[in-house]
């Protein structure tokens, strides 16, 4: 039926190391269910990043418990950094070799079971700050260690491994961050998490996890259902790095005693600390990252920066990276068919309301202000001689404003919730869409404090509210800062 | 180190010596070919016949209803889809128990996809078949029934005298898998009209390799391996004469010492069984009584079978684990979900099989290793807290 086990593997079998559960442990983890049929538990006691104590408790086939055992000896004793670099293939060698042909899930379930602990133990250190959010106290000082953000994805892969390869000590996280992740099971974590860890573990690098998916719920997924509520069209990658991804981050190195953070972005650090564009200026995405706090972007390596995407694949298969093939991700990670307007009517009752033209006059009926955006023409559902766009989106009273394409210019714009990287004054171009090109602007304040007006000597088309303003210097090339585009008109 | 001790008699038994003794001059001073004509063939031929009185007389049948196959699986196969392939257009329509051996099962299921339709029959929390709902099952149209006579895997006996009188008075064929149950049952086709049944030699205290089909006089077969006409066209190919003087020994020696081997096993294995009872949280499958000698089948609370198996193994005592490991990708028993088990239940199951050669004091020994096997694997297992005593 099957091949035999190995005798180191009966041998752990026979004497387990390290069975129990540890009274007041500093993290649990469990992974496998009944439906998978074998279940791995750990319990941990990290101080000082050194991992005092391990237990465990397994259900399941031989090759698990000897699995299990081999990792508790691995582990125990160890620094943090050196107890999450365990790998799949360092069980394998402590088993005596590659286990019998289907049992090798055995190997994925006691890590994960393991790194779950790790996690819940980072999760619960970070306390309110991985719920919440807010920024954490760097107590780390200034040294050649880094947090490097893994998806799993070829970006991330190469991060880590062009850190690596500059000497930095590296170590690597990946974000629970909703539910809908690729690959998710009842049981272990889903394939993102798993295949993520095992690219960290084939660099020889660390790799942790970090439970967002509370902080994420809210400050991300809740108000991208808001903007739609509230006639605005959000960014959620921008909420993202505005709140989540670089503060976990940072909150990980700062455990960690790392000072760096670093992501596969496209995008460089210039001094001061600014944003500068990268290399590919194909690839660029300083537009979704002007949120990052100052004194987080001082602290954040972008290596990708530096490279061309073309490159950077090359690089993952010169170096064998099993990620070099997976294909490119473009949608909102949380709604990955891309059909964002289900994903908001699942989560708020859209009520029907009129279709109106700029002079209020009723046009028709619709199914509910979530549907639409600003700027859009399909779906609006009136017909007219020549082709209608969506220009405003007025909740309060329930009212889709349609007018033609001219009707969207608008000459300036109200910005709000700026975060600014260098003094305002510097600002030449400000950019309002992901794709869209720079355009000359000129910049004063608003009424508000802290709210700013953009003044376009041409009009511009398709401004929607909610969308990003990032403002750029003369030469086209560093981030001034950025904020929010408001509903409201200066 | 000693050798183990075997407690899964039920996968394969040892070759008993006489048996032994049987089979080697065939094993190579004697030769020939039962279908040659000249003096060696016809030693051969006269060996390959008494090996067929033999094996007639455990069962009794005639010596020109048995034929000699591959073993076990081979039987099944020919029986099922011998019988399926020769039915009547009008007459594809196949009641099988859940319980069957895979050898049958999956028999079946291929004359599933030749356009037979099945009737599957539920089985009762100790993997019983219920004759009324066989009698139910059966309709015009239907030419074949399957049930194993004892289960391979609980040890539940089926009703067999009742099972084969509906299927004799509806006219339907009975295949009976008696593999398990041949050496430990009187198996009597003389007074119970079954059809087919099926036997294995290496569950006999025979050799692995040989095993038989009896077929009543009556039944038309479809063969399926085709070639020089042996076994009465049934099944061509050369006779294991070595094979079959074995089988034949242990035919006849099951049959003398049916009895006794019989009050020998079920001594030991209630022995086993009054042992384990004292374990909190194991539990025994299968019928409280209507079961083979030999057979103990166990639910361990918390513990996963194959780790037992392994554990017992390591500390000297073989036996049979009752399900495949879920990391394997392999499912659960379908006979114990089929008798209302979950998943977990059949993953914490093992079969411990006692045999003619056990002897008492290797009863005790595992008894010991046993409960030492359960509580150190009960000790790492996150699904088993002890009750409170």
């Amino acid at each position: 039926m099957s091949e035999r086990y190995r005798p180191q593997v009966i041998e752990h079998l026979v004497r387990p190391r390290g069975v129990g559960e540890l009274a007041d442990p500093s993290g649990v983890g469990e992974s496998g269910d009944a439906a998978c049929g074998d279940i791995a538990r750990f319990t941990v006691d990290v101080e000082d990043n050194a991992v005092s104590g391990v237990r465990y408790k397994v259900y399941g086939c031989a090759a698990c418990i000897a699995a299990a055992s081999a990792l508790a000896e691995l582990v125990e004793g160890r620094h943090l950094l050196a107890a999450a670099r365990v790998s799949r293939a360092d069980l394998e060698h402590s088993l005596g070799g590659p286990l019998p042909q289907g049992k090798e899930h055995a190997l994925t379930l006691v890590l994960d079971a393991l790194h779950s602990a790790f996690e819940d133990h980072l999760n619960r250190e970070g306390g309110s700050s991985l719920v919440e959010g807010g920024t954490s106290s760097a107590g780390a000082t200034h040294d050649n260690g880094v947090v490097a953000a893994m998806s799993g994805g070829v970006d991330s892969a190469v991060t880590a491994l062009l850190l690596k390869e500059a000497g930095y000590q590296v170590a690597t996280v990946t974000f629970r961050l909703h539910d809908g992740e690729r690959g998710s099971r009842s049981c272990c974590s889903p394939d993102t998490v798993l295949f993520a860890r095992d690219t960290a573990h084939r660099m020889g690098l660390p790799h942790f996890t970090l439970n967002l998916k509370e902080l994420f719920g809210q400050r991300v997924m809740r108000d991208f259902v808001g903007a739609y509520q509230e006639g605005e069209t959000p960014n959620p990658c921008v909420a993202c790095n505005a709140h989540v991804k670089f503060h976990a981050a940072a909150f990980l190195a700062d455990k960690l005693g790392l000072y760096h953070v670093a992501t596969g972005h496209y995008a460089r650090v210039a001094e001061g600390p600014s944003l500068a564009r990268p290399v590919d200026g194909d690839k660029d995405q300083t537009y979704v990252l002007w949120p990052v706090p100052k004194e987080l972007l001082a602290r954040t390596i972008f290596p990708l920066g530096e490279h061309r995407k073309t490159e950077v694949r090359k690089i993952a298969e010169k170096r064998g990276l099993a990620v070099a093939y997976t294909p490119e991700s473009q949608d909102i990670c949380f709604i990955p068919d891309g059909d964002y307007r289900s994903f908001v009517r699942k989560k708020v009752r859209a009520e029907p309301g009129d279709v109106v033209d700029l002079g209020g006059r009723v046009l028709g009926r619709h199914a509910g202000v979530v549907d639409f955006t600003v700027g859009q023409r399909r779906g609006i559902g009136v017909s007219a001689p020549t082709a209608l766009y969506v220009t405003e989106v007025r909740p309060s009273t329930r009212q889709v404003v349609v007018g033609r394409r001219r009707d969207l210019e608008v000459s300036e714009i109200l910005v709000r919730d700026m975060n600014w990287f260098l003094l305002p004054e510097a600002s030449r171009f400000v950019q309002v869409r992901y794709n869209g090109a720079p355009v000359p602007c000129e910049i004063e304040e608003g009424e508000t404090k802290g709210e700013w007006i953009a003044r376009f000597p041409e009009p511009v088309v398709g401004v929607a509210p909610g969308q990003s303003a990032v403002f750029y210097t003369a030469d086209g090339q560093r981030v001034v800062g950025g904020g929010i585009v408001s509903r409201r008109t200066p | 180190m000693s050798h183990p001790v075997y407690l899964d008699n039920a996968a394969t038994t040892p070759v008993d010596p006489r048996v032994r003794a049987a089979m080697l001059p065939h094993l190579g001073g004697r030769r020939g070919n039962p279908s040659s004509l000249h003096a060696s063939g016809a030693a051969a031929r006269e060996c390959v016949e008494e090996g067929r009185e033999q094996v007639a007389e455990l069962v009794g049948a005639l010596p020109e209803e048995i034929l000699f196959t591959s073993g076990g699986t081979e039987s099944d196969n020919l029986a099922v889809l011998g019988l399926g392939r020769a039915a009547l257009p009008a007459r594809r329509h196949a009641v099988v128990s859940g319980v069957e051996h895979a050898a049958v099962r999956e028999s079946v299921r291929r004359l599933e996809r030749e356009g037979f339709e099945v009737s599957w029959l539920e089985v009762d929390r100790f993997g019983m078949v219920d004759p009324e709902e066989l009698a139910d099952a059966v309709r015009p149209e239907t030419s074949l029934a399957a049930v194993v006579w004892a289960n391979n895997e609980v040890g539940t006996v089926e009703p067999m005298e009742e099972l084969a009188k509906i299927c004799a008075e509806k006219g339907v064929a009975l295949h009976a898998d008696a593999v398990q149950a041949a050496g430990r049952l009187s198996l009597d086709v003389g007074r119970i009209p079954i059809s087919t049944l099926a036997i294995s030699g290496h569950k006999l205290y025979g050799p692995q390799g040989v095993g038989a089909l009896y077929v009543r006089g009556d039944t038309s077969l479809e063969p399926s391996l085709l070639g020089g006409g042996q076994e009465r066209g049934l099944r061509s190919g050369t006779e294991n004469v070595a094979g079959i003087a074995g089988l034949g020994a242990a035919a006849r020696l099951a049959r003398e010492e049916l009895e006794e081997r019989v009050r020998h096993e079920t001594r030991l294995r209630n022995r086993i069984l009054a042992g384990v009872a004292e374990i909190p949280g194991v539990h025994m499958n299968g019928h409280p009584e209507k079961r083979l000698s030999n057979n103990l089948h166990l639910t361990v609370d918390g513990v996963e079978a194959e780790g037992l198996v392994l554990v017992l193994d390591a500390l000297g005592y073989e036996i049979g684990s009752g399900s495949a490991c879920a990391s394997g990708g392999h499912k659960a028993s379908p006979v114990l979900l089929a008798m209302g088990r979950d998943e977990r239940e059949a993953f914490s199951s093992v079969r411990i099989t006692v045999g003619k050669d056990n002897t008492p004091d290797e009863i005790e020994g595992f008894l010991e290793a046993f409960s030492q096997a359960v509580a150190r694997l009960r000790e790492i297992s996150p699904l088993y807290t002890p009750m409170e005593s």
